[in-house]
């Protein structure tokens, strides 16, 4: 062996030494670089554009219709006491006045005072949508369109790839079908995509009436006697047809993956109809009944990534009464979601992060429409709807500590998947692939 | 001018011009047209040229013609769209609507008795209803084969493998 072909047949050696280790048996390429913070996290996309003012800085009327009553409404997630007039957000279950008898507080402790408060975050979009794909891709493509996959990668595509997680430790639950709720569950992107998606439900359509119709009578075939020789059929047809060069759009879920996401609808429709679904004690409204399904669903796969999009308070376009109303059932879902993981699911209790923000604000100006108290309604479009915050709780996050205020905002809404995959170990990764916004950073390090 | 006068010669020449007229417009010779014929084939697509993602709508409605021999109303397609974008994975929710379809007594199968009397037969023929083509020698075989080495398979499971498989996505 002369001395050239020697140095490259030992640096090929040397290369594969290194590469090796790195190829795991998961399929994907390297190990995650970092410690998790916590098994779990909860994500809240909460909840379809919220003001400032009736949220973090708690002025309930005084701030929008010219009454001077201030009062915290989100009592489960915030510090602060609730209004003492003109109550009209809560249940008429006390009789009087209509909206006039408020949710009894669910936590003992505020997820205020158990974890951490950004209470002035900047939001990268001012719009659902675009506020929707930055909290799950960590920044706003211009470009992208509604009713178009987020072009970027996901916070889902990034665990699975880089973490090695499988299907069912990635779920969104989406509150319904429409604009684009379902298709955020993965990305275009051709390094990530679908298969390293999430799973995803619209329980609303699922497991509402629709579904109830259309798919809650599926056959039950023997796994072993039935369904196997149907899968091997299926994968020789599919075998054929890849040799063409054409694939499904699979998620990834193996056979047992799907057979326990089948017998958990199956389950799941037999608990909507014994009245068992784990939904909050007042639920009025579809968000409550979201969460109530994601409860289902964390019981059942006590997933890494859980998402839960709400959104009842958009009705604030019309409806300023409403909005009050939805937000104050926003936070009593909340509490009853954290209330349920620490109380019902021991795999998941003490060992996971909540964090919720909101996708966008609402407007400092009202715009005409009066709703039934004659209070005006807002719209999401001016600086003020670029103005949220971000509240987390958990393993590894700060206890009763406010960061920012009304004048001095820190951090954006797209720190949130850098957050993420800092608890559930990726980070490194993530900031590594270049897709996050400029300046996006985990919350951790903004401490 | 006197009959006397009407000379032979001109008797000839008017006879030869008759002659000529009749002659000239009468014998056309009969030509036979050849004639061409093609045996009845049917053409299928190959398998190659399917790369059209077949839409949602376009999924639900062959599959429920091929299972019900029947049409979808509008207003049950829209509902049964609505039900598959609710579920991320798209391949289970096909999988959990067909075995809908397949619990529904509607369902138009084959009988299993059918289908073991010449499995060659019914494999054509199920690739034909699925596919819209015809099974290769070898797909015929080893579908032939499988059907044969499984007493407990049943014409219900090879329809649900076919309406699950990835090529009947594509047209």
């Amino acid at each position: 062996m002369n001395r050239r072909r020697f140095i490259r047949a030992a640096g090929l050696t040397t290369a594969g030494a290194f590469a090796a280790p790195y190829i795991l048996p998961s399929g994907r390429l390297f190990a995650s670089s970092g410690q998790p913070l916590a098994g779990h996290v909860v994500y809240v996309l909460f909840a379809g554009g919220v003001r400032q003012q009736e949220s973090v800085l708690q002025r309930y009327l005084d701030d929008s219709q010219g009454l001077p009553w201030e009062g915290n409404i989100m009592y489960n997630m915030l510090n602060g006491d609730a209004p003492q007039n003109k109550i009209v957000y809560g249940t008429d279950q006390g009789g009087g006045a209509e909206g006039g008898t408020p949710i009894p507080r669910i936590l003992n402790q505020t997820l205020q005072t158990q974890g951490l408060l950004f209470k002035e975050v900047s939001s990268q979009s001012n719009g659902h949508y675009g506020g929707l794909n930055n909290l799950l891709q960590g920044s706003t493509v211009t470009t992208q369109g509604l009713k178009q996959k987020p072009v970027n990668p996901t916070i889902f595509e990034y665990l699975r790839r880089h973490g090695g997680y499988k299907a069912t430790d990635a779920w969104f639950v989406g509150n319904g079908i429409g604009n684009s709720i379902p298709l955020l569950n993965y990305s275009n992107h051709p390094d990530y995509g679908s298969k390293y998606g999430a799973n995803f439900f619209a329980p609303s359509v699922t497991f509402g009436n629709l579904g109830f119709e259309h798919l809650s009578n599926a056959k039950v075939y023997h796994p072993e006697n039935e369904l196997d020789p149907m899968y091997q059929m299926k994968y020789f047809l599919d075998q054929s047809f890849s040799s063409v060069g054409q694939g499904g759009d699979s998620l990834g879920n193996t056979e047992e993956e799907k057979q326990r996401i089948k017998q958990f609808m199956r389950d799941t429709y037999e608990r909507v109809t014994q009245g068992l679904i784990a939904f909050p004690p007042v639920t009025d409204n579809s968000d409550s009944l979201n969460i109530g399904f994601a409860c289902e669903v964390m019981r059942e796969f006590q997933p890494a990534i859980t998402v839960v999009n709400l959104s009842d308070v958009d009705g604030c376009h019309s409806d300023f009464t409403g909005y009050l109303r939805a937000l104050h059932r926003a936070d009593h879902a909340v509490g009853h979601l954290w209330n349920y993981i620490q109380t019902q699911i021991p795999g998941m209790a003490n060992d996971t992060v909540i964090i919720a923000s909101p996708e966008c604000g609402r407007n400092l100006q009202h715009n005409p429409i009066k709703d039934v108290n004659d209070w005006y309604a807002y719209d999401h479009s001016d600086f003020n709807s670029s103005r949220v915050f971000t509240l987390m709780a958990g393993p590894s996050v700060p206890s009763n500590l406010v960061l920012g205020s009304e004048n001095n905002s820190i951090g954006f809404t797209s720190d949130n998947v850098p957050t993420i995959a800092e608890i559930l170990g990726v980070k490194d990764e993530v900031m590594n692939a270049g897709f996050l916004q400029s300046g996006a950073r985990s919350l951790f390090e903004r401490i | 001018m006197p009959i006397s006068d009407f000379k032979p010669r001109s008797l000839s020449l008017v006879l030869l011009i008759s002659i000529l007229q009749f002659g000239l417009s009468s014998c056309k010779k009969e030509i036979e047209p050849d004639q061409y014929e093609l045996n009845q084939v049917v053409l299928y697509p190959s398998i190659s040229a399917k790369n059209k993602l077949k839409s949602q709508e376009q999924f639900v409605s062959i599959l429920y013609t091929n299972l019900f021999q029947q049409a979808l109303s509008g207003n049950k397609l829209v509902e049964i769209i609505d039900c598959l974008e609710s579920i991320g994975d798209k391949e289970l929710g096909r999988e959990v609507l067909i075995s809908n379809f397949m619990n529904d007594p509607a369902v138009q199968l084959p009988s299993d008795s059918t289908m073991r009397a010449n499995p060659e037969a019914f494999v054509a023929e199920t690739y034909e209803r699925f596919f819209v083509r015809e099974p290769s020698q070898a797909e015929l075989t080893w579908f032939s084969n499988f059907i044969n080495a499984h007493p407990q398979l049943s014409a219900e499971m090879i329809y649900f493998s076919f309406a699950l498989s990835n090529e009947y996505l594509y047209y």
